[in-house]
């Protein structure tokens, strides 16, 4: 303790050994204000919050620097939900004692929520409106506003007891009984509550007692009815035989009671059911169409990837067939290998590695149709080097060269021969296949038509003798065709009829023929030198 | 019975948060121990002027 005059620690003496101040009243003044602080804490720990308060206000009457006992009463006005007070004796408290004290975790907590400050606010607005209302007559206003009050802040203790009082006006008795009880569960010893739910129960007991004494004429309650007992300050009166009546009535508002259900369930549960379930058989049905038209989608882009694919498949199957079948570039190769294999083991027979080498061309022939159209012999086909490599054309044009002369000798021998034994029809089959090979060759176009003329053919007997007459002037060979063309190569037929219908017989064929030979004639002329440069580089090549 | 208009003269408007400070202001804080000091002030001055 120390001296209110001059601050200094007191002694166990009346008086300040510092200043002299006679300290015997202050002692007792300060006792006295810790007894009554120490009586405000015992209220408030039962829940006498309005006799807490009247303690600890005393208490600062008497010592104002009681820190402890302003916190206490802070408290005590914020649990009866009377904020702005609390938050006054936390500032003053705090003015007073500025370290290490409760007052700050007190107002940083109700400063740490605002929302919660301000419907506090609120609140003490509206009953502050009440109040007004209240003062003004309007007390329907007045219980309205404090309604809401309460459920904004159930614990600002004056507005339950201006609700019970504007009840109690009212003669609302048992509201006010309800009201105040509550108010009496937050300050437990409130005299004005006390007051004002005494006078509720004295309210009620009243009217109880009007009703008894009106109700004579009806109904008597006995004291066989019912059964009155007291609990604390409220009289409960209950009755004993409360139950329904029974009989006709009864099963009637049963069927009324079931007709109206049925009725509701008809009416209102079960369209609004219906709804609901078409409601969610339109959503799946929405989402199967979703789905299905992605379905559709995706089925029309992998038929138009199967097309795709399946022409891909036809273009490579196509290529595939080119390489690897009968009429393809494997074929070809294979009868390209079988000539030269049979040129190198057999060179004298000219006329088999002809034919394979033919049997090459009259592939690429059949295939070509532009060439074989116009009916151009194989020797003179030069092969198409996008189709053919490079070493393929040389070993062709090679072996090309070295049996073209000799397989066209051997012919040109043959036809003579056949000549000879007036084989007419196979002189000139193999005479046209000597002038095929060997377009340039003047003997085998002049016994070819010689062929002609014994067979009887002087059209193209005449044809071939003016070929050599005109282009082959040279030739030890032209002026026996001129001979014969100017003896009348026609006039000196003298073969039977039957060889003449034979000769018209085989005449389109050998024209077709004939028109190979000369073609392939003007052909070989023409790229003569390609040929030749051809074999002179596998010549090289092969030395 | 309750006299309801002198119950209500009893009810008092309740400060709120925008009046705070002028209720700190306001409150009075004055306690027995100002009291005493005063009287301690009176009977010193009147034992100096004798």
């Amino acid at each position: 303790m120390r001296c209110f005059n001059c601050g200094c620690e007191l002694t166990v003496n009346d008086f300040c050994t510092n200043c002299g101040a006679d300290i015997k009243d202050y002692r007792r003044i300060v006792r006295l204000s810790n007894q009554y602080y120490n009586d405000g804490l015992v209220k408030a720990k039962v829940r006498d919050l309005s006799g807490a308060v009247l303690s600890l206000r005393a208490c600062l009457k008497l010592n104002r620097m009681n820190v402890d006992a302003r916190n206490l009463l802070g408290l005590v006005y914020f649990e009866m939900g009377e904020a702005v007070a609390a938050l006054t004796e936390w500032v003053v408290s705090k003015n007073i004692k500025p370290e290490k004290n409760i007052a700050d975790d007190f107002m940083e907590e109700v400063q740490s929520n605002p929302s919660r400050l301000t419907t506090i606010n609120q609140s003490i607005k509206k009953y502050n409106q009440a109040l007004l209302y209240a003062k003004q007559g309007s007390l329907d206003l007045a219980v309205i506003q404090l309604k809401k009050v309460l459920q904004m802040n159930p614990n600002l203790v004056i507005a339950y007891e201006l609700l019970g009082l504007l009840y109690l006006e009212s003669e609302e008795y048992k509201r006010a009984r309800r009201i105040l009880t509550l108010a009496s569960k937050i300050d437990c010893n409130n005299t004005r509550i006390l007051y004002y739910l005494r006078e509720a129960e004295e309210g009620i007991r009243a009217r109880y007692a009007d009703e008894g004494a009106g109700s004579s004429k009806k109904k008597s309650v006995t004291a066989s009815d019912s059964f009155t007992y007291m609990s604390g300050n409220e009289t409960i009166i209950q009755p004993i035989n409360t139950g329904e009546k029974k009989g006709v009535s009864g099963i009637i508002s049963l069927i009324i009671g079931v007709a109206i259900g049925c009725a509701i369930m008809f009416f209102l549960v079960l369209p609004a059911r219906l709804r609901a379930v078409s409601t969610q058989m339109n959503d799946q049905l929405k989402a199967v169409s979703d789905e299905l038209t992605a379905k559709n989608a995706d089925l029309v882009e992998q038929d138009k990837r199967i097309e795709a694919l399946q022409s891909e498949n036809d273009t490579v199957k196509a290529q595939i067939d080119e390489l690897t079948g009968s009429s393809g570039m494997e074929e070809r190769y294979d009868h390209l290998s079988d000539a030269a294999l049979n040129y190198m083991r057999e060179p004298d027979d000219v006329l088999g590695t002809e034919a394979m080498l033919e049997s090459i061309l009259g592939d690429s022939i059949s295939q070509n149709s532009a060439i074989s159209s116009i009916g151009v012999s194989s020797n003179a086909v030069t092969l198409d080097p996008a189709v053919y490599s490079e070493s393929f054309r040389n070993l062709y044009g090679y072996l090309k060269g070295e049996v073209a002369s000799k397989a066209a000798a051997t012919y040109i021998d043959r036809g003579r021969e056949e000549l000879s034994n007036d084989e007419y029809q196979s002189a000139i089959a193999d005479l046209l296949r000597a002038t095929e090979i060997d377009p340039g060759s003047d003997e085998a176009w002049y016994y070819l038509a010689e062929s002609y003329k014994e067979s009887g053919d002087s059209v193209h007997a005449t044809q071939i003798y003016s070929k050599i007459v005109n282009e082959m002037a040279d030739s030890e060979y032209a002026e026996r065709s001129r001979r014969s063309l100017t003896n009348g190569a026609a006039t000196d037929n003298d073969s039977t009829q039957t060889d003449q219908d034979n000769a018209e017989d085989t005449a389109a064929e050998t024209d077709e023929a004939l028109a190979q030979a000369l073609a392939a004639q003007a052909l070989q002329q023409a790229t003569a030198g390609a040929a030749a440069s051809d074999i002179n580089t596998l010549e090289g090549a092969a030395q | 019975m309750i006299d309801f208009e002198e119950e209500l003269k009893k009810f008092h408007p309740s400060p709120e948060v925008e009046d705070a400070e002028s209720a700190i202001r306001a409150l009075d804080v004055t306690d027995m121990v100002d009291l005493i000091v005063q009287l301690e002030e009176k009977n010193r001055t009147a034992t100096t002027r004798v």
